[in-house]
């Protein structure tokens, strides 16, 4: 009987998130093909997109390296703890190598971007919307995709890719560091451990998922912040969802990669 | 020539329910109503900022929202829109956000002497003066500043309609008058047809050719400001006269407090 009352409710509400989901994944296709059609036509302004590849890549990089330091000498730590006296202490060279290019960089880097970056965008559009300037662009004849979107979400892209690719470096770096401060593990044999399960194809899945989180953590954060209502709350509410929303998507986006490109 | 056509639009509740008058070319019309009435609504619709669920509007015959993107685009270069908050540019300054109401690409075409001239042109009409407020951001500026930025932004692409967004809230009385004096200036100067959002009545009825009044999403009143101010109906007594505004509200108020399931206090 209780099965019965709760299964329309509990129904709905599945019914409620799949259709919400779907007309925000609209919403993001929509935006994403006006923005390539403004690409294609050359109506982004190369002042407006190198201006958000500053502020999204050059901006960025300070934590980002905090991150990749903390998080490479963590992974080495860890792993030193755990094979000491079992495994030969030259696999923590492929460990910390494969766990930072194939994980920790893509992610914690996209993590970072998304507090930085994605946050802010999304406020900032939001207020814009909240505050008629979103209307003022259109009423001057203005297209806000062109103007504000494009070079968002195009910057995006380089932005993440360039970041991963310090992150990569940096987190291995330090691992080493850590690795030999740590466990006394010379960075020669680091080095020997690391090339034994080194592909080459893993640098560019690593560059794979920049690319694809580069395209995500804007497109959301874009999106989130044009469809703003409501003043001040408003912008708080969008913002916040803006980051779930980015956090589930890069995190699901994550779990897809490896059933896709590693087999 | 702008004619609303049958406009209708509803959010949660009905907005605007069926709105049609005509505005001619070169005329000042006010519009007046209650707070929440639609107004603003009415005036976003003119150049499809929104887009009501039933109607159209025409401008110069040109459908607003059968045309296609660079049609629509067209339409919106004719028309200046100066916001209730003026929706300056954050990020850019006052000459910026002057200049931005030229039309695109204006940089490279007209080059930047010419830019500037007409970006300090548009100021000095609306009485700011360039050499002290062109490098300032709007965050520098104060309320009466801002919303003459925004007049100048509107008016520095030499656009053939207005639209006034309740362009005297929140200023003073003596920047409201100033604020009123631009736009009887503008209107008179440049033969611009004008449509002006505003809860400030004696201003409206000094600035326009004529007036309207909204009430629960129709036209209740349209007119000459002489034919506002003799007109029978309460509720635009209510608006013309103070006196009968008090007594409307009073009144309201004691039928609000007779009936506990009153939600609202209901004009006579």
């Amino acid at each position: 009987m209780m099965m019965t009352k709760r299964a329309p409710g509990l129904v709905r509400a599945i019914g409620g998130v799949g259709a919400t989901v779907a007309r925000h994944a609209g919403g993001m296709g929509i935006l994403a093909w006006r923005t390539l059609a403004a690409l294609v036509r050359g109506q982004v302004s190369l002042r407006d997109f190198t201006g958000q590849l500053f502020a999204m890549g050059v901006q960025s990089l300070p934590l980002v390296l905090v991150t990749s330091v903390l998080s490479g000498i963590v992974t080495s730590q860890q792993g030193g703890y755990q094979f000491t006296g079992s495994i030969p202490l030259y696999v923590l060279g492929s460990v910390v190598t494969s766990s930072v290019v194939l994980e920790l960089g893509p992610v914690l880097t996209a993590v970072v971007v998304i507090g930085r970056v994605g946050a802010r965008i999304t406020a900032e559009l939001g207020t814009m919307q909240v505050s008629e300037q979103i209307d003022a662009l259109y009423s001057l004849g203005r297209d806000p995709v062109k103007v504000l979107a494009a070079p968002r979400i195009l910057a995006g892209m380089p932005a993440m890719v360039l970041l991963v690719g310090i992150s990569n470096l940096v987190g291995v770096l330090a691992g080493m560091l850590a690795a030999r401060l740590t466990v006394g593990l010379g960075h020669a044999t680091f080095f020997y451990g690391a090339r034994l399960f080194w592909h080459s194809y893993d640098f560019f899945y690593s560059e794979m998922k920049a690319w694809a989180f580069g395209l995500l953590i804007p497109l959301i954060s874009v999106h989130m912040g044009l469809l703003t209502r409501g003043g001040a709350e408003g912008v708080g509410r969008s913002t916040t969802a803006s980051v779930v929303f980015m956090i589930i998507a890069v995190l699901v986006c994550d779990a897809l990669f490896p059933p896709l490109f590693l087999n | 020539m702008i004619e609303y056509r049958d406009v209708y639009k509803a959010f949660d509740v009905p907005v605007l329910s069926g709105v049609s008058f005509t505005v001619e070319t070169g005329e000042t019309l006010a519009i007046l109503g209650p707070s929440g009435t639609g107004k603003s609504v009415l005036l976003k619709t003119t150049i499809g900022l929104i887009v009501p669920d039933a109607g159209d509007v025409f401008i110069d015959g040109q459908s607003v929202f059968a045309a296609d993107a660079n049609q629509l685009q067209t339409l919106r270069r004719k028309a200046g829109y100066v916001f209730q908050n003026a929706a300056l540019f954050d990020s850019m300054n006052v000459f910026e956000n002057v200049a931005y109401g030229l039309p695109e690409g204006a940089l490279k075409k007209l080059g930047r002497r010419e830019v500037t001239r007409r970006v300090a042109r548009s100021l000095e009409e609306v009485n700011l003066d360039p050499s002290v407020v062109l490098t300032k951001l709007p965050a520098e500026l104060s309320g009466g500043m801002r919303k003459r930025v925004g007049l100048a932004r509107a008016i520095v692409g030499e656009p053939q309609i207005l639209l006034y967004d309740e362009p005297v809230t929140g200023l003073d009385p003596v920047n409201a008058v100033a604020v009123d004096r631009l736009i009887t200036d503008i209107a008179e100067r440049t033969h611009v047809t004008s449509i002006v959002v505003t809860h400030d009545v004696e201003g409206a009825l000094s600035i326009s050719d004529r007036v309207s009044l909204l009430e629960g999403g129709k036209l209740r009143f349209l007119g000459t400001p002489d034919e506002f101010r003799r007109s029978a109906d309460p509720l635009v007594r209510a608006f013309a006269d103070r006196q009968a505004a008090v007594e409307a509200a009073l009144a309201g108020s004691a039928r609000s407090s007779r009936m506990a399931d009153a939600k609202t206090p209901v004009l006579p």
